[in-house]
């Protein structure tokens, strides 16, 4: 199959948009696709053989944030010119409502469009301004597809459509082939050592760091050894300040991480605590700790819940509560063979959400798109094992 | 007689007024007519699917899971388009029912079936709801756009999708 993606954002700076984009063309070109992901970025920058630049993005004010987008006749030109040299049996966009290239490819195409939904947004400012171009836009959509059940929901209600929902990918042989930082994550005995890892703003209250700094504090003065790796955007003054002093040289922070050490950090822990309040659509952060074959444990949210097979490939502890979350915390870390236990099953849980699969099951969505578009069914071999036309 | 200057204005802006209302309509005919065909195209699609669902439906009935299955199957390949629907999710039901194994090739032909069928059902149902939209505007009524082709149905059925997909988990 012959396949177009958009990507609205700049691929030179991070984000999840941009690192889906990437997951899902490398899986798609894995299963045997042709694949062009269509992108802004800058004249010097070094890009994937798959990417085609758009063009330098300017960061513009939009919905209360500065977006980085390209937008304007001349990108309209350089997306048209894609399209009609890409010659794409099926266009894949990605935040089509934010003024973007997604936007203007969605309104140059021609055959079938699929539309994917990442974030929970409604309806922005501008476009509730224009109903009439929001309502164009979107009857040019075949197909949507939304990454969590949140999403979704924002789909059915507010824009009058349903979508199927299609997780986050996670590329688990990144995170399951790395070495562990040196020396982590150091011994893990009856009573004693073993290390917690953290991931994430620790300043922001729904992700829930006081929770397991409470956990900590109270379970590492008598259990000696035990230690607590912490990632993630921050000022370590705030971090370190809060904990006692006679604790914080058992603390050790990493500060913000690439993905690769990222996924070093992951296999750095014996236990990876999620210890979020709220406000998670999907929890992205858990497929990724269980792909690195850390033993998760994590509040009992919904999205949580979910991922974790109802507590099958994790442990779940009350929401918001550190007594709870310490109890746990301790049977597990006096337990290896529950932790090997609960790592089997994550193991198994995870490869749902391993990119090969989550690309097919997208393939599928296309398929589904491009047949309602000529009425033709396609082979169901096209559809299921993608290999070439 | 020459005509004055402000005769020649108010001809020029009707002029351009007359041009921009048919200019328009014309594409909002084109849009109707893409919509109601797009329409159609997924209503193929769908009805595809849902024989092919039957059809791997019938070959397990054969296979085993017996006389109930095989007749279920029958009905729904056989049914009229006003008994369609009821059939349909008569199979769903059985189907169901019927406690498949992924791994076995008939099984999984089956649910993979009924997977494809449920993204066409959701596809079809949004692109009906997008070509009756169109449809139902007052200057599409009108100038009776769009008349050359039915009102577009839904497919009322429900969710043909056999327990969770057998790759992934719903997250």
């Amino acid at each position: 199959m012959r396949i177009g993606i958009v990507c609205p954002y700049s691929f030179d700076v991070p984000g999840g948009v941009q690192n889906h984009v990437m997951d899902l063309a490398e899986a798609l070109l894995g299963l045997g696709h042709e694949v062009s992901v269509l992108a802004p970025a800058d004249e010097e920058s070094t890009l994937p053989p798959y990417v085609v630049s758009a063009g330098r993005a300017v960061p513009l004010p939009y919905n209360g944030s500065v977006a980085r987008i390209a937008f304007g006749p001349v990108s309209t030109a350089r997306v048209r010119r894609w399209l009609t040299r890409g010659e794409f049996d099926v266009l894949h966009v990605h935040e089509p409502l934010t003024p973007s290239l997604s936007m203007l490819a969605v309104l140059s195409a021609r055959g079938p469009v699929v539309a994917t939904f990442h974030t929970a947004m409604t309806r922005s400012r501008v476009l509730a301004a224009a109903q009439g171009v929001l309502q164009i836009l979107l009857e040019r959509i075949t197909a949507r597809i939304a990454v969590s059940a949140l999403a979704r929901k924002v789909q059915v209600e507010h824009m009058d459509g349903g979508a199927v929902e299609i997780p986050n990918g996670v590329a688990v042989a990144k995170f399951a082939g790395v070495e562990p930082l040196p020396g982590w994550p150091g011994e893990c005995a009856t009573g004693s050592g073993g290390t917690l890892g953290f991931l994430g703003r620790f300043t922001e209250a729904r992700k829930g760091f006081p929770i397991l700094r409470d956990a900590f504090v109270a379970l590492a003065a008598h259990r000696p050894g035990l230690r607590l790796l912490v990632a993630g955007p921050g000022d370590p003054d705030d971090l370190f300040g809060r904990f006692p002093a006679e604790l914080r040289d058992r603390v050790t922070f990493l500060g913000l991480v690439s993905e690769v050490d990222k996924a070093r950090m992951l296999r750095s822990v014996d236990l990876y605590v999620a210890p979020n309040t709220g406000g998670e659509s999907f929890g992205m952060i858990l497929t990724e700790a269980l792909a690195a074959g850390a033993t998760v444990v994590a509040s009992d949210l919904d999205a949580f819940r979910r991922v974790l097979d109802g507590g099958r490939a994790g442990r779940l502890f009350p929401t918001g509560d550190p007594a709870g979350l310490r109890t746990v915390l301790a049977e597990l870390l006096d337990d290896p063979a529950q932790r090997a236990a609960l790592s089997a099953c994550g193991d198994q849980v995870v490869a749902h959400y391993d990119w090969p699969v989550v690309a097919r099951r997208v393939v599928e969505v296309y398929a589904a798109a491009i047949e309602a578009t000529d009425g033709r069914v396609i082979d169901q071999e096209w559809a299921g094992l993608g290999g070439p036309r | 007689m020459t005509p004055t200057v402000p005769q020649l204005w108010a001809v020029s802006v009707a002029v351009v007024v007359v041009a921009l209302v048919v200019v328009y309509l014309v594409w909002t005919a084109g849009r109707v007519e893409r919509l109601q065909t797009r329409a159609e195209s997924a209503a193929r699609a769908l009805d595809a699917h849902l024989l092919r669902r039957a059809a791997a439906a019938a070959v397990l009935a054969e296979q085993r899971h017996g006389v109930e299955l095989y007749a279920a199957a029958r009905i729904a390949l056989d049914a009229v388009p006003e008994e369609r629907e009821a059939a349909e999710n008569d199979l769903t039901r059985q189907l169901r029912a019927a406690r498949l194994d992924p791994a076995d090739p008939s099984c999984g032909a089956v649910i993979a079936a009924s997977r494809r069928l449920a993204l066409s059902r959701q596809v079809h149902t949004d692109l009906v709801r997008d070509a009756r939209s169109a449809r139902s505007r007052p200057l599409v009524r009108v100038c009776r756009m769009g008349r050359r082709h039915p009102w577009p149905r839904y497919f009322d059925i429900d969710d043909p999708t056999l327990a969770l997909p057998a790759d992934v988990p719903a997250g």
